[in-house]
């Protein structure tokens, strides 16, 4: 009788390879020990870490040269389709192309079978010698070869693991900087997963978008400004004495009349991997939603790219619209992905219709996976960024799952001055595309960046809630050279901060006092009993100096509004999916609680039920 | 006229491609395992459609395995010729090793640490998706001897944390 700690069985019921009688054994004795359950556990969550690490770690991915060449070999040397996508309606489209695929390899397996078969020999005679017959090549032969389990593929989906902002004491350091986000992506990919019935991976979590997916009321900005700020103070749900502000800006509306133009260029992935029904038939709904608001000052140009980018539409006035249904229709998948090639293309035609004071934008949407051919990735994103200050900007949607590469997208959008949504709904693609049309399309303030002083008389640490990776190093708040986040007209950002009082319990053992200065001495101004000072930059969308806004932020100790119960049950949600140190007393019961306090429209009533979905995923 | 064919191997390469790099590098440098997986997609596209599908996975691994021994051992052959180590991998020195595991988990420096057949089968296992008889095959050995191999991986691992979370300095140390 062997120890639980070598007892190889818990691995092997862990990866779900035991069956039968042996099964049953084990079972019965998992419920008799406590100490083999004890293993389980441990065996568990190790390979969830691995899971986890595998799934953060960057994909290696084949470079674009052996990727033709491959693609080559596969065609056999025929000779190249001169055109990728079929001019046949959509519909129709995928029901004859898998026809057609079926019948092409009928008629021309007698050849490539023979192909086959000479090189697999050859294979084995190479093999036998050295390693043997029975690890040879025979796993071209398919009786001996179990079927692939389709439930362990593994998830290829990458999200970049990264820490919660820690709590930082004012008095060594009173500033916090950081670049704002009008990204929501995270939401819905958090969304995604608990509706696939898993937990999110921690590093999608991304709290700031959520919370900004959600728009809160906020006064509308006057004058000149393009945006106002607002601010609320309440308590923290999760920790008590602790207090919560709440950072509200608007972006100013504009009239659809008031805007001079729009250009889009939509850059579609078509690879093979689009053609599920929540990818490329999706994308075109959504798509076909935004043309319907467009008119005949406006420009839409649309490039596919897969093997090769090709331009399926050259820029068109937007209201003649059967021409470009008609072209997003013809929009087929098929082949893989070079989206260097494509950006470079579609960047190509965004300069020429091109919109002077006008919205111009390319509009990414793809599965991830973003190969990027002769050009690396670094240089694909100074790309969109260099393309940025000519005045065309990049916005980024997402669809599918499995393979999504969402560290890459959000570092293009970012970069791009634009936006990065991710689309699994037509739902979701009215919100993000016809709803926010003006807001997620024209850009009214851009490189807007955050400082916020803390008044050490009242506040004694403070812990920004989400930004992991907008936060800005103090001095490039006042660097116009410093790229920040852009808001677009409509659009509301929200930010959390977490504050513990002047005089409460400090949340860690904190440094020695200095050796060589004092502490600093509060000026006048700290006895004011504000709480802190919010001084943001920005700039207009096409200039290059900034402007600076500065408000006071006082707790009045009013009672929290319901936006601000609701963005307090959001931040919860992400803390609980992030299992994050700062979590507090948190639970998903107290979020429902929190977050049904107020009034619940649709989309709030679907997040009470994303926390109850987590809640049983959870337990 | 071969857009199936085309699709299906673009399919697979883009599904498979970084779980293969991944693998073959645990058997050669990365700059080697660039060709070797590139060698393994071109062998995909004379095979028979029919004969893969179903377990493309294992069979993409097996050919992967395949060509990274025959490239190893040609490596070793050229090394012997030109008797001096300027063919070592221009990543996998001591330096470039460190700085890569700096930017490594502490997982992930776990799973760098540990010995090539583990290493193999874990990878076969969590990032290909094999089932046990699977990986036997590729690897020649029982199926039995697999579950030993991933579970001697898995306590590795888990101790490797366990120890890490104490001691992070320490983290790309390696038990005895």
């Amino acid at each position: 009788m062997s120890t639980a700690h070598e007892d190889p069985r818990v691995t092997d019921y862990a990866l779900g390879e035991l069956s039968g009688e042996e099964l049953a054994r084990f079972e019965a004795e998992l419920a008799e020990s406590e100490l083999l359950r004890e293993e389980l556990a441990g065996v568990k969550s190790t390979l969830g870490a691995l899971r986890e690490e595998l799934g953060s770690e960057p994909k290696p991915a084949l470079d674009a040269p052996r990727r033709e060449r491959i693609a080559e070999q596969a065609s056999q040397g025929a000779p190249k389709p001169k055109r990728r996508l079929r001019a046949v309606a959509f519909a129709a489209m995928t029901v004859t192309a898998a026809a057609a695929g079926a019948m092409l390899f009928v008629t021309t397996q007698g050849r490539r079978a023979e192909v086959a078969s000479v090189s697999m020999d050859k294979a084995e005679g190479k093999e036998k010698g050295t390693l043997g017959p029975g690890t040879a090549a025979s796993a071209a032969s398919s009786e001996d070869m179990p079927v692939v389990n389709q439930g362990q593929r593994f998830n290829r989906d990458a999200y970049d693991a990264f820490a919660d902002n820690p709590f930082v004491r004012v008095a060594t350091d009173p500033r916090s900087t950081f670049s704002i986000d009008v990204d929501t992506a995270s939401y819905s990919l958090v969304r995604r997963h608990l509706r696939d019935g898993q937990l999110p991976p921690k590093g999608a979590v991304r709290i700031e978008e959520m919370i900004n997916y959600f728009t809160y009321v906020y006064p509308e900005p006057t004058g000149d400004r393009p945006f106002s700020v607002s601010s609320e103070v309440g308590a923290a749900p999760w920790a008590s004495g602790h207090r919560l502000l709440k950072l509200g800006l608007k972006g100013k509306h504009v009239a659809p009349a008031d805007v001079p133009g729009t250009n889009l260029v939509f850059l579609v992935d078509t690879s093979g991997s689009m053609s599920d029904e929540n990818k490329l038939p999706l994308l075109k709904q959504a798509f076909s939603l935004l043309v319907q608001q467009l008119d005949a000052v406006d420009r839409v140009s649309i490039v596919a790219y897969a093997g090769s980018a090709g331009t399926v539409l050259p820029p068109t006035p937007g209201d003649q619209r059967a021409t470009i249904l008609g072209a997003l229709d013809r929009l087929s998948s098929g082949g893989s992905t070079n989206g260097g090639e494509g950006i470079q293309l579609a960047y190509e035609l965004a300069k020429q219709g091109f919109v002077k004071g006008g919205v111009n934008r390319v509009l990414l949407a793809t599965d991830g996976d973003f190969n990027v051919g002769v050009t690396s990735q670094s240089d694909l994103v100074d790309l969109v960024e260099k393309k940025a200050k000519t005045g065309v900007f990049l916005s980024v949607l997402g669809f599918g799952a499995g393979n999504f590469n969402d560290s890459t997208m959000e570092k293009l959008a970012d970069k791009g001055n634009g936006n990065y949504a991710y689309i699994d709904t037509l739902n979701e693609a009215k919100k993000v595309l016809v709803e926010q049309a003006t807001g997620t399309l024209m850009t009214i303030a851009k490189d807007v960046k955050i400082q916020i002083e803390f008044n050490p008389a009242e506040v004694s640490e403070f812990r920004l809630i989400g930004y992991e990776n907008r936060v800005l190093s103090h001095h490039d708040f006042n660097d116009d050279k410093k790229d920040a986040g852009e808001i677009g007209a409509d659009h509301t950002v929200t930010a959390l901060y977490e504050i513990v009082p002047a005089g409460g319990a400090p949340t860690g053992p904190g440094n020695d006092p200095l050796k060589y200065q004092a502490p600093g001495t509060p000026t006048g101004k700290a006895a004011r009993g504000e709480l802190a000072t919010v001084k943001l930059r920005y700039k207009q969308p096409a200039g290059s100096e900034s402007q600076l806004i500065e408000v006071v932020v006082r707790d009045t100790d009013a009672k929290e509004s319901d936006d601000f119960r609701f963005a307090a049950a959001v931040a919860e949600l992400g803390m609980l999916l992030r299992d994050s140190p700062h979590k507090g007393s948190s639970s998903f019961a107290d979020t429902v609680r929190l977050a049904s306090s107020g009034e619940l429209d649709e989309r709030r009533r679907e997040f009470v039920d994303l926390v109850r979905t987590a809640e049983r995923l959870k337990r | 006229m071969q857009d199936g064919k085309v699709r299906w191997v673009m399919e697979a390469l883009s599904r498979y491609e970084a779980a293969l790099l991944r693998y073959a590098a645990t058997l050669v440098d990365r700059a080697q395992a660039k060709d070797v997986v590139q060698e393994t997609f071109l062998e995909l596209c004379k095979a028979e459609r029919e004969a893969v599908e179903g377990h493309l996975a294992a069979w993409l691994f097996t050919v992967c395995k395949h060509r990274a021994v025959d490239a190893r051992r040609k490596a070793q052959r050229l090394r012997s010729l030109e008797d001096a180590d300027v063919n070592e991998a221009p990543d996998s020195g001591p330096i470039q090793k460190l700085e890569r595991r700096q930017t490594l988990s502490r997982v992930g420096v776990a799973l760098e640490a540990l010995p090539e057949r583990e290493r193999e089968a874990l990878l076969l296992k969590l990032d290909g998706g094999l089932s046990y008889k699977e990986i036997a095959k590729i690897m020649g050995l029982s199926t039995s001897n697999v579950g030993f191999i991933l579970h001697t991986a898995i306590k590795r691992i888990q101790r490797e944390i366990a120890r890490d979370s104490e001691l992070p300095m320490r983290a790309a140390g390696r038990t005895s």
